[in-house]
């Protein structure tokens, strides 16, 4: 191979590899770029709203207590509930918390079993339910949203209950004001958002008081279990 | 002969080709500073490059960001290293977060701080007459920093709401000591891009931004 055209295929090889430093040196830029993205999904949570009441009662008592801003998880025994028991009602109520983020719907369920065997044993009609006012305060809390309220709202009261004039037995007569409309999930409350943006540490919230009652009467003797389930979703 | 001519003559004109598109080239640059990390997320993620040699191209998807997530934030640092042979400033500009619902997320919601700027790998040029100052005000770690404002809501010393326009955020002296056409591993200077989101009861829906780092000739401060 001639002498010139040896020298001519090293230079060309210099050259491209001189080429391609200094196309490499493009790579240096005076710009970078971050993207970012974020997702916020619904979220709704029910938890006590704070310690529960009992009234009226004869014997009993509460079992667990409410803790606020806990997982709600409240037993109560509500004694005597015979005529032995000469109060108008025994009454429980228990303080809810709702928050969201996004609109809500709180639905509740509930089942009563009693040893009795005849029509006189305690039923889901004997036991009295609402909702009371629903309160929304406090910092982070959309004051302006609001409520629903599906229920009657304190079932003792005159309005919502009475003795049948056939037979006697005093009944909760107000639209979903017993436990009888709720034998499967049913809406009790429903409402805009609660919460506005603050974070989760905020413990403020929606507070709403679930109103429970029976009237003692000649119920036919044995013991009666009552539980309720409280669910809350954004649909 | 002509063809050793040629030859010569063509060697000359690359050399000179290559030499006179790197030295401009380092004049000044931006890069990413090593691997981004992202903690607190719920589904999130943070990708970019590890290395220094590589474009700043960094992607972070917080996740997810209402309570669901239970951390008290979610944090992500980008190490973003910078080059130069002459006085720079780093500026910053934001694109996207037009929510128009208040209870979304804002701008204001992610804390951006810049923090423990450092020479890379360490090498670097160390200049004695001026520092590299953090502008006001985001010299902080917005995690550590973040309050809870009086409607509730978490605040930061200094966020993106900050940022307006394309916004210094940072400058300085001379910061490569050589002035080589090829990035180095360590002839510069790195430092943290910090971002911080606490998850809140924000209203739903998906959220996105774009920022760009820019670093240009900044104050003619002596080394």
């Amino acid at each position: 191979m001639p002498r010139s055209l040896k020298l001519f295929n090293r230079s060309t090889l210099l050259i491209t590899l001189l080429l391609l430093a200094a196309t490499a040196c493009f790579g240096q830029s005076t710009t970078g770029t971050v993207t970012m993205s974020a997702t916020v999904s619904k979220f709704v949570e029910i938890n006590s709203g704070g310690p529960a009441t009992l009234s009226g009662n004869s014997g009993g008592g509460i079992t667990t207590d409410g803790v606020a801003n806990s997982p709600l998880a409240v037993s109560i025994n509500l004694g005597e509930l015979g005529p032995s028991n000469t109060n108008a009602f025994v009454s429980a109520q228990v303080p809810l918390k709702l928050r969201s983020n996004a609109s809500y719907v709180l639905s509740m369920s509930a089942t009563v079993t009693s040893s009795g065997t005849t029509s006189n044993k305690i039923g889901a009609a004997d036991v009295g339910f609402g909702l009371g006012t629903v309160t929304r305060s406090g910092t982070g809390v959309n004051t302006s949203g609001t409520d629903t309220n599906a229920t009657s709202g304190d079932p003792t009261l005159a309005a919502n209950g009475s003795v049948n004039g056939s037979t006697g037995r005093y009944e909760f007569t107000a639209v979903r004001s017993n436990l009888s409309a709720f034998a499967s999930a049913t809406t009790a409350l429903s409402g805009s958002f609660i919460m506005n943006a603050v974070p989760r540490s905020n413990t403020n919230g929606l507070t709403v008081p679930a109103f429970f009652a029976i009237k003692p009467q000649f119920f036919e003797n044995g013991a009666t279990t009552v539980s309720v389930t409280f669910t809350v979703v954004a649909p | 002969m002509k063809l050793r001519f040629l030859t010569y003559t063509l060697l000359v004109t690359a050399v000179l080709f290559a030499a006179e598109k790197t030295s401009p080239a380092q004049a000044l640059d931006i890069s990413s500073g090593g691997q981004p990390t992202i903690t607190g997320a719920v589904g999130g993620s943070v990708t970019g490059s590890s290395n220094v040699t590589n474009d700043l191209v960094v992607t972070i998807n917080f996740g997810e960001v209402s309570p669901l997530n239970t951390n008290a934030t979610v944090k992500v640092v980008v190490p973003i290293a910078l080059r130069s042979n002459q006085p720079y400033q780093v500026a910053v500009s934001v694109s996207g977060l037009g929510n128009a619902n208040t209870e979304a997320l804002q701008a204001s919601d992610i804390g951006f701080g810049v923090q423990n700027i450092r020479v890379l790998g360490g090498a670097g040029k160390v200049c004695t007459q001026s520092t590299h100052t953090v502008r006001s005000p985001f010299n902080n770690d917005p995690s550590s920093s973040a309050t809870v404002a009086a409607n509730g809501r978490v605040a930061y010393t200094s966020s993106l709401a900050n940022v307006t326009g394309s916004t210094i955020i940072l400058s300085g002296p001379q910061l490569s000591k050589n002035n080589s056409a090829i990035r180095q591993q360590s002839d510069g200077y790195v430092f943290d891009a910090v971002f911080v989101l606490t998850p809140q009861f924000f209203a739903t829906g998906t959220s996105s931004a774009t920022l760009i780092f820019t670093i240009a000739a900044g104050p003619n401060v002596p080394c």
